[in-house]
């Protein structure tokens, strides 16, 4: 337990070593959030429009979400993994009586404290100047099934970052493309964290329900703002689970074959 | 009449360079061909996703802000244009880093060849290459949508133009913070990410952001503006104020570039 | 004694992907890649006792830092049989693990951005050392180093040989069993590699460790090992002293002469290949087999007013040896 501790407090100054570089980051999260904002807040100029069952209020409170749900499930370290591997830097680590995956999951830990922090003064913030109309859930079942959403989030989203950090075992000098095509197009898009996913057609929902993207982000919120039924949300929880766990698994599966290729490159 | 075949000299040893330098970017692209498909299909995916949201926003919510659903394709697919042509002429700007931080860049500076320019067009980026024949297809085709006069398409031309010499300016002005600063990777996103805000048509922000996005990054003047223009809601006086703003950038980033250069002080001293 | 380590008929393959150069090639490997088998290790058998400082050589690419990275588990054997410390290192043991040490001259473990202390203290918490152990081990490698006063400083501020120092201590802070060195000293300043020679032969005598060390600076392994290896293009050429190397590979042996008077240097030839003449000084290279009459008929026939037979230097013999295998 002890090295854990010490990984998460040295992860903590890691991270304010390079100060520059969280700032920017937390800096283009709330920009993306920004946009989102105000093109949803100009589509629903008239107070009373209602489009893919959000009002006002609601879509508004989606896009303050997102910097909170984004800071939780898709601030991670781990997406590292690809670069050390990649360069042969994993050898470091693979020499260490620690265990991989608790290392990333506390190096995750780290990050996420962090930004979560940094969200809610963001949020405060953006709250002043844009002054919006806002809808706040009440419901204690349904805040706590966001909580359980949100780490059935991160466990999804840190089994992508892992399984995509992997490509590089097979294909070095891919580095983190595959991560970038992954999280940066698929993951973006297809998780709600660009726009809901009401917006698309109910086929394409459809099919969406059976992959792990919409677990991330668009899950949680609609849990969040309570647009469905109890059911429904135990049910949406239900199967995010399930891909947590099958996602986990196929990770430790492919680590462990991918160790056997790696050819610790470098000298 | 001498002055004018020695420029025409230079001119042809400039190009060949460019073709030269571009030719050896596509090389190193190549080696990596993984990433180099990775990337084609990211970029593909993107653009495809993106077209597709707004598509069904548009199609549900019969266009917003004030303009029609096929205006508003019209203005993304305009930042995509521009955005994705200064992406292929300026990519360079992305390794920038490495040869102030390396004191590389003296070897630059020291070549009979601008350094700005070395600096600027460096590494065309092939994967644009690709993706700009579609890009352009798709600009047509919306564009063709909205049947603009001849008037408004001639003006369309030369804003798009107007929109990358602003871009230019910005990236030489990127480059010339660089110089003093040694910093630069955070300052090309930052400027991406506001460049992308003019993905929408920028009426939409409300202040203090649509003063930032009209002054400060005229994100505005780079994109919105030609395709309004297209549109037919900008008159010749705005057409020309535009381009007028656009040299004056060019103007002021490059003499900021040659003031960076005296700043400069060689890392490796 | 003990076996420390055991390397059984080890084969280990890599695959390569062939890239073309030029426009045209480039653009024919992406649509057709070639691809290769390398054999960066083949079948490769030796053992080590514990406690023994072994000398690892070969030029570069011929396997020594795979088979260095198999020994430590990070690489999984084609195919043959691995044991050190009787773990298998490809399973990681953490008892494993904590026996062992790769140390390569290029690489770092230290965080970039933090003082050196940092890393010492995470180590400390992963290697599971007590405070009294870690107290007790640290002060003893910093002073050994010297580099009491560098410790708070950032890693990145350091100079290469205060780093390289910093990199052994925290490769050596929980006290390997046995310790793998690639290229210890390259890029080191003469002191500091002297510095670090003297810290790695305490190192060995006083905990007993066994080390096993790769270098091309032919000085390391002269005052280090008495054992070496070597090995080129993947196979084991030499297994023994350093003195039986010189024995095995040099067929020549060095004739070093004081002449009192001038001569003609074209007769000297007859008796054996002349490398340097400067009056007054001689020095013939001869077979192995004739040396006691090549030098005999020296002291006959010429002026010499003092004579030494020598071994060819060691950089010498290493060199012939590859050279010669080149042609295998």
């Amino acid at each position: 337990m002890g090295k854990y501790l010490k990984v998460l407090g040295i992860s903590f100054q890691q991270e304010f070593a390079y100060k520059l570089n969280f700032i920017m980051w937390r800096v283009r999260n709330v920009m993306q959030v920004l946009v989102f904002f105000f093109l949803w807040s100009s589509v629903f100029q008239n107070p009373d429009a209602n489009y893919f069952g959000y009002n006002k209020e609601k879509i508004i409170a989606y896009a303050f979400l997102l910097i909170f749900v984004r800071a939780i499930t898709m601030s991670s370290r781990s997406v590292d993994v690809a670069g050390i591997i990649s360069n042969g830097e994993l050898s470091n680590l693979l020499l260490k009586p620690i265990n991989f995956f608790k290392y990333w999951i506390t190096r995750d830990i780290s990050s996420k404290f962090l930004n979560i922090i940094f969200s809610f003064v963001e949020i405060t913030f953006l709250f002043l100047i844009l002054k919006p109309e806002i809808f706040i859930q009440t419901n204690f079942i349904n805040i706590m099934l966001f909580v359980a959403s949100l780490l059935i989030a991160s466990l999804i989203f840190f089994s992508i970052a892992m399984l995509t950090s992997f490509v590089p075992f097979w294909i070095p000098e891919i580095s983190w493309g595959a991560q970038f095509l992954v999280i940066v197009i698929f993951v973006e898009f297809l998780s709600g964290a660009f726009f809901p996913l009401d917006v698309f057609p109910t086929l394409v929902q459809n099919i969406l329900k059976f992959t792990p993207f919409p677990y991330l982000v668009f899950v949680p919120i609609q849990t969040y703002l309570g647009s469905q039924n109890i059911h429904l949300n135990l049910l949406s929880l239900g199967i995010g689970a399930m891909w947590a766990v099958i996602l986990l698994f196929i990770t430790k599966m492919v680590w462990q074959k991918g160790l056997k290729v790696y050819e610790a490159v470098g000298r | 009449m001498k002055q004018s075949e020695d420029n025409f000299k230079i001119l042809k040893r400039y190009l060949r360079v460019y073709i030269k330098m571009a030719t050896n970017s596509f090389v190193v692209w190549l080696a990596r061909r993984s990433a180099f498909i990775i990337f084609l299909i990211g970029k593909i995916v993107r653009y495809s996703f993106y077209f597709g949201f707004l598509i069904f926003l548009v199609k549900s919510t019969n266009g917003f802000a004030g303009y029609t659903g096929n205006q508003i394709l019209f203005f993304t697919a305009t930042y995509v244009l521009i955005d994705t042509l200064a992406q292929f002429l300026f990519r360079s700007v992305y390794s920038f880093r490495q040869l102030v931080v390396s004191g590389d860049l003296d070897l630059v500076l020291v070549k009979p060849i601008n350094p700005l320019f070395r600096s600027l067009f460096g590494g065309a980026d092939p994967v644009d290459l690709i993706t700009l024949p579609a890009i352009i297809f798709v600009v047509v085709y919306i564009g063709s949508l909205l049947s603009p006069t001849l008037l408004h398409t001639t003006y369309y031309i030369l804003l798009v133009i107007n929109g990358l010499v602003i871009s230019a300016s910005f990236h030489i002005a990127v480059l010339s913070l660089g110089i003093i600063t040694m910093e630069i990777d955070h300052t090309v996103m930052i400027y991406r990410d506001l460049v992308s805000m003019g993905r929408l048509p920028i009426d939409i922000y409300k202040e203090p952001f649509k003063s930032l996005l009209t002054f400060i990054v005229p994100v505005g003047v780079m994109v919105t503006i030609p395709a309004k223009a297209l549109i037919g809601l900008v008159g010749p006086v705005g057409v020309v104020s535009s381009l007028i703003f656009g040299l004056a950038l060019l103007f002021f980033s490059i003499k900021f570039w040659h003031y960076a250069l005296k700043k400069y002080t060689s890392a490796s001293s | 004694m003990k076996k420390a380590i055991v390397v059984s008929h080890l084969i280990k393959n890599f695959e390569i992907l062939e890239k073309g150069t030029g426009f045209k090639n480039s653009f024919a490997s992406l649509l057709h890649p070639k691809k290769r088998i390398i054999t960066a290790v083949n079948d490769l058998s030796f053992t080590i006792q514990e406690g023994e400082l072994v000398g690892f050589i070969g030029p570069n690419g011929a396997g020594k830092t795979t088979t260095l990275k198999t020994l430590s588990g990070l690489l999984y054997p084609t195919s043959g049989f691995v044991s050190v410390m009787d773990f298998n290192p490809w399973e990681k043991s953490p008892d494993f693990l904590k026996q062992i040490s790769l140390v390569m001259g290029q690489k770092n473990q230290l965080w970039w951005d933090l003082p050196a202390m940092e890393s010492f203290e995470l180590n400390k918490e992963i290697y599971e050392i007590s405070n009294k152990e870690f107290e007790k081990n640290l002060n003893e490698l910093v002073s050994l180093l010297g580099v009491s006063q560098f410790l708070q400083t950032q890693v990145r501020k350091l100079s290469l040989g205060q780093r390289m120092k910093m990199e052994l201590i925290a490769a050596l802070i929980y006290k390997p069993k046995v310790l793998f060195l690639d290229e210890p000293t390259i890029g080191l300043d003469l002191i500091a590699q002297q510095n670090l020679r003297d810290f790695i032969y305490q190192y060995n005598k006083k905990y007993n460790a066994t080390i096993i060390l790769t270098s091309h600076n032919m000085k390391d392994l002269i005052d280090l090992t008495r054992r070496v290896i070597v090995i080129n293009d993947g196979r084991l050429i030499f297994d023994g002293a350093l003195e039986d190397l010189t024995l095995k590979f040099a067929q020549d042996k060095l004739i070093k002469a004081k002449l009192s008077d001038e001569i003609d240097i074209k007769r000297l030839e007859e008796i054996g290949m002349v490398k340097k003449f400067e009056y007054p000084e001689l020095i013939i290279s001869v077979p192995r087999s004739t040396v006691a009459i090549a030098a005999s008929e020296l002291l006959q026939n010429y002026p010499i007013s003092d004579l030494t037979i020598e071994e060819l230097p060691i950089e010498e013999v290493i060199s012939t040896v590859f050279k010669q295998s080149k042609g295998f």
